[in-house]
């Protein structure tokens, strides 16, 4: 056996063990999402403190969802906002909620596809957006510039996280009243 | 080239298989749903027609030459078909899902990359130069058809965008069927054809009993209705008018907590 021969035995061979076990994985991993049930869903999510939340992303927009222009708005400093995100272990609950609101609006566009789709959309946006953001304040973390990026990534992802969880209560408003009271006391 | 009953046979079948597929795709009007995918078995069967004809009727040359444009075909139509699974999971409401866009392009590119380099490692024994070609030209297509999906599946779990039904099972069969042949033909480039022909031509009778295996799926999966939708009920109607009261006040008392 030459020794490109071996090379090139070894590569595909390490190809495939990867590429299949990646399919297997992912198609468990989305099978799992979707099977799941509303009781099952919502016994994985972490308490989060709304109020906290509220506080951070009112403080840059209004009830409505728009930025605020007024001079008593973008107040807040970082270790305040940081403080009440309950810094790295809050950061970490919001987006693992987010995982979990993906798969809730999911549950809902299983069964209702044709009213559920866009709100579903938003929200899996949002979700990526706060995961976005996360990703950056650990970026910022390992290079020592995490005071720096509080302002611009925590609160930006309590304001989409605080947007996103209205999403979902809009979109269980206009499903089911008991799945709304549920999801109400878990968020 | 010696073919064996073994061979016509695979060959009878994996062609029945396939008419048969076309008339579920027509008959259960999934074509103008699936026009690529339908387009793709469709060239299939022409393609097996004319390479039997080739095969028995005409000059040793032009079976080489139909079979390897008939190949650039089969893989262009399978670009095809990806396009068009992509473009289901990945446009939920009609245009690209911009979280999707820069990764699903990152992907590709890196794909055609791999299977590049594994195609350049690749180094089979032969007796002619055609057969270098057409071994190389089936790996690469096999590695690239089986990263991009895995690729797609691996996106749409990670950015949480579910396949539906129909969609779904096409893309299951062409994604099995492209990692096994992914397999089929790292053992074509691997044993190549010079010494050991008889693990060549084992490996190809594997590779159409395999895809003989997708297109039953296929026949099974695409008779099937998908899943219909539900309905939202009376109640849960006259539930929502009650509702609306309370996520009112939820409202009000986030609006008096600014303002506090």
């Amino acid at each position: 056996m030459s020794p490109r021969a071996l090379y090139f035995l070894v590569a595909a061979l390490l190809m495939l063990v990867c590429l299949a076990s990646a399919a297997v994985y992912y198609c468990l991993r989305g099978r799992r999402s979707s099977q799941g049930t509303w009781e099952s869903l919502l016994k994985r999510l972490t308490f989060v403190d709304r109020d906290a939340i509220a506080v951070i992303a009112l403080d840059v927009i209004d009830e409505s969802g728009q930025q605020r222009r007024d001079d008593n708005s973008a107040i807040m400093g970082a270790p305040e906002i940081w403080k009440l995100i309950g810094g790295w272990d809050g950061m970490e609950a919001l987006e693992a909620n987010c995982t979990v609101l993906i798969d809730l609006a999911f549950f809902v566009q299983q069964w209702y596809p044709e009213k559920a789709l866009v709100v579903a959309e938003q929200l899996r946006l949002n979700a990526r957006e706060i995961q976005w953001h996360v990703e950056r304040l650990k970026g910022a973390a390992k290079s020592g510039h995490l005071e720096s990026s509080i302002l611009m990534n925590a609160q930006r992802a309590a304001v989409t996280y605080f947007l996103m969880t209205r999403h979902v209560l809009e979109l269980y408003e206009s499903r089911n009243l008991a799945m709304l009271a549920d999801l109400q006391k878990a968020l | 080239m010696h073919l064996t009953g073994l061979d016509f046979l695979l060959w009878a079948v994996s062609f029945a298989a396939q008419v048969a597929l076309l008339f579920v795709l027509c008959f259960r009007r999934r074509a103008s749903a699936y026009p690529f995918f339908t387009t793709y078995i469709s060239a299939n069967v022409v393609r097996t027609i004319v390479l039997y004809l080739v095969l028995h009727f005409g000059p040793r040359a032009a079976y080489f030459y139909t079979y390897w444009s008939l190949a650039i075909l089969d893989v262009l139509l399978q670009l095809c078909v990806v396009y068009e699974i992509s473009s289901r999971i990945f446009r939920p409401l009609g245009s690209w899902a911009k979280d999707v866009r820069g990764s699903f392009l990152c992907f590709i590119g890196i794909s055609i990359a791999m299977a590049a380099a594994l195609t350049w490692l690749a180094d089979p024994h032969t007796r002619f130069w055609m057969q270098v070609l057409i071994i190389r030209g089936n790996l690469f297509s096999a590695v690239l058809m089986s990263e991009l999906f895995v690729t797609m599946i691996t996106l749409s779990v990670t950015v949480g965008l579910p396949w539906k039904a129909h969609i779904a099972k096409i893309a299951q069969g062409l994604g099995v069927w492209s990692v096994m042949d992914f397999l089929i033909e790292t053992g074509h480039s691997y044993f190549g054809l010079s010494q050991k022909t008889g693990v060549y031509h084992h490996l190809s009778q594997m590779r159409i009993a395999v895809y003989i295996a997708c297109v039953a799926y296929w026949i099974v999966t695409l008779w099937r209705d998908a899943p219909a939708p539900r309905e939202l009920s009376g109640q849960m109607y006259r539930e929502l008018f009650a509702l609306q009261g309370l996520v009112g006040s939820q409202l009000q008392s986030l609006r008096s907590r600014r303002r506090s």
